[in-house]
């Protein structure tokens, strides 16, 4: 009798252990978006290289389980495995690793040749600037706008690395919100693009752009690294390793090292930064109403900058020759989603003139709005942090 | 308009006019490359070797 007894306790402990005794309607809901995440990722292939580490970080990070059991599984638990490994999110690691590896797989060969360009990558910033304005009126803390508006940036690592210095409780709601839009580029874009453009400037047909040097490309990093140490110091972790990633591809002497930034580095970052923000979202921190108001202020923040650098090339364009005009569909290429908001200039140009490929002149903007996301970004640290 | 909203508004002008200057000046810094180290076809290094060639005969 007493055998069975303990049988019955032993049986009874066990199964206030598992996922199913513990599990509430915030992990089933969880589970269902990390598993639509998946869905997204392998079906309609946007973002995979995101979408299926976040999606699946969503399911292990919400497997319900009893924390007063002091498993040390959690993500929030100090010392589990995944503690350690979120730690590179938390401190800010992982995104100037990234980009390190972006640095070393861009070419700024489009930004050189036609540098004007890269005054529309600034332009798209507003919506970095819009989009704090609008969550400080809806209630936020300057600090915690200031990371909510950087979603803006259409930029992954600038928005977790900002917000990881500027209200880490929010980490989960804007790197997910940041990633899912931009995944969501090819949605998004498009009827503002068409909105805003008549259809004689969606067929402007722009110069080809001149050939750069090897000297020009070698020298860009440096003087981009010296413009932000001198201008934009906090900007300096993220910009610092673009431009560093940038000088080891264009070099010429460092190919290994290059090939190992834009390679193996940047794939295991990527792992293990999408991993963790995905098991960073755990319901009881991520299910509430304030995560809702992030996502409706990313999705702004995202049209107000495509929208912003429309217009700017739209009066840009008042200023110069008919020659040099700029064809405005490639104004949505300064949200600095590489090389998405550019192949979508591409792809809505071609659907106007099938032999006018814009992809070339929109890596310009492409490239200038990573810069210009990482300056907005120091530019928020400084005086929000 | 609270002082929250007048201070948000001049940290967006403030950092929009950041951004600018910035770009601006990575612009100006561009355009001078282009002027002081303009392009210039690279020579094949069989041709260079020809011409260094043709220099000693000379």
């Amino acid at each position: 009798m007493n055998t069975l007894l303990s049988l019955a306790d032993n049986l009874r402990t066990f199964w206030s252990y598992t996922g199913f005794f513990n599990a509430e309607i915030g992990h089933i809901i969880m589970i269902l978006v990390g598993l639509v995440f998946i869905y997204l990722a392998i079906t309609k292939e946007y973002e995979p290289l995101l979408l299926i580490p976040i999606g699946f970080g969503i399911l292990v990070g919400n497997i319900p389980f009893n924390e007063a059991a002091n498993l040390q599984v959690g993500i929030y638990e100090e010392g589990s495995v995944l503690n350690i490994l979120y730690q590179g999110v938390v401190k800010g690691w992982y995104p100037p690793l990234i980009f390190l590896g972006i640095g070393a797989m861009t070419d700024f060969s489009a930004l050189i040749a036609n540098p004007k360009l890269i005054l529309i990558g600034a332009a798209a910033q507003f919506g970095i600037f819009g989009a704090y304005i609008i969550a400080l009126q809806m209630g936020f803390a300057p600090n915690e706008a200031g990371a909510i508006g950087i979603i803006g940036g259409a930029d992954g690592p600038t928005a977790i690395f900002t917000t990881s210095k500027l209200a880490p409780h929010l980490l989960g709601a804007v790197a997910i919100s940041a990633y899912s839009y931009m995944a969501l580029v090819p949605v998004i874009q498009p009827p503002f693009m068409r909105l805003l453009t008549t259809k004689k400037e969606r067929v402007i047909r722009m110069k080809s752009p001149r050939v750069v040097s090897q000297t020009e490309k070698i020298l860009f990093p440096i003087m981009g690294l010296l413009l932000t140490a001198f201008l934009v110091p906090s900007g300096l972790p993220l910009l610092g390793m673009l431009f560093f990633g940038n000088l080891l591809k264009e070099s010429g002497v460092t190919r290994r090292l290059a090939e190992t930034a834009r390679g193996p580095l940047i794939d295991t970052i990527t792992i293990l930064l999408g991993f963790t923000v995905g098991a960073s979202t755990q319901a009881t921190t991520f299910l509430r109403v304030e995560s809702i108001k992030v996502f409706a202020i990313g999705a702004l923040s995202f049209v107000i900058a495509t929208c912003a650098g429309i217009f700017f090339v739209k009066m840009l364009n008042l200023f110069l020759s008919k020659e040099k005009k700029i064809n405005p569909l490639i104004g949505n290429a300064g949200v600095s989603a590489v090389p998405d908001s550019a192949r979508i200039s591409q792809i809505i140009g071609l659907e106007y003139d099938p032999a006018n490929y814009l992809l070339m002149h929109a890596m310009g903007p492409n490239v200038a709005g990573v810069i210009g996301s990482a300056v907005a970004a120091g530019i928020l640290l400084g005086f929000l942090y | 308009m609270t002082p929250t909203v007048e201070k948000a508004l001049l940290i967006a002008g403030i950092g929009m006019a950041g951004i600018f200057v910035f770009m601006a000046v990575f612009y100006l810094l561009i355009l001078a490359l282009d002027r002081f180290l303009p392009y210039q076809e690279e020579k094949p290094a069989e041709e260079l070797s020809e011409d260094s060639v043709s220099e000693e005969e000379e």
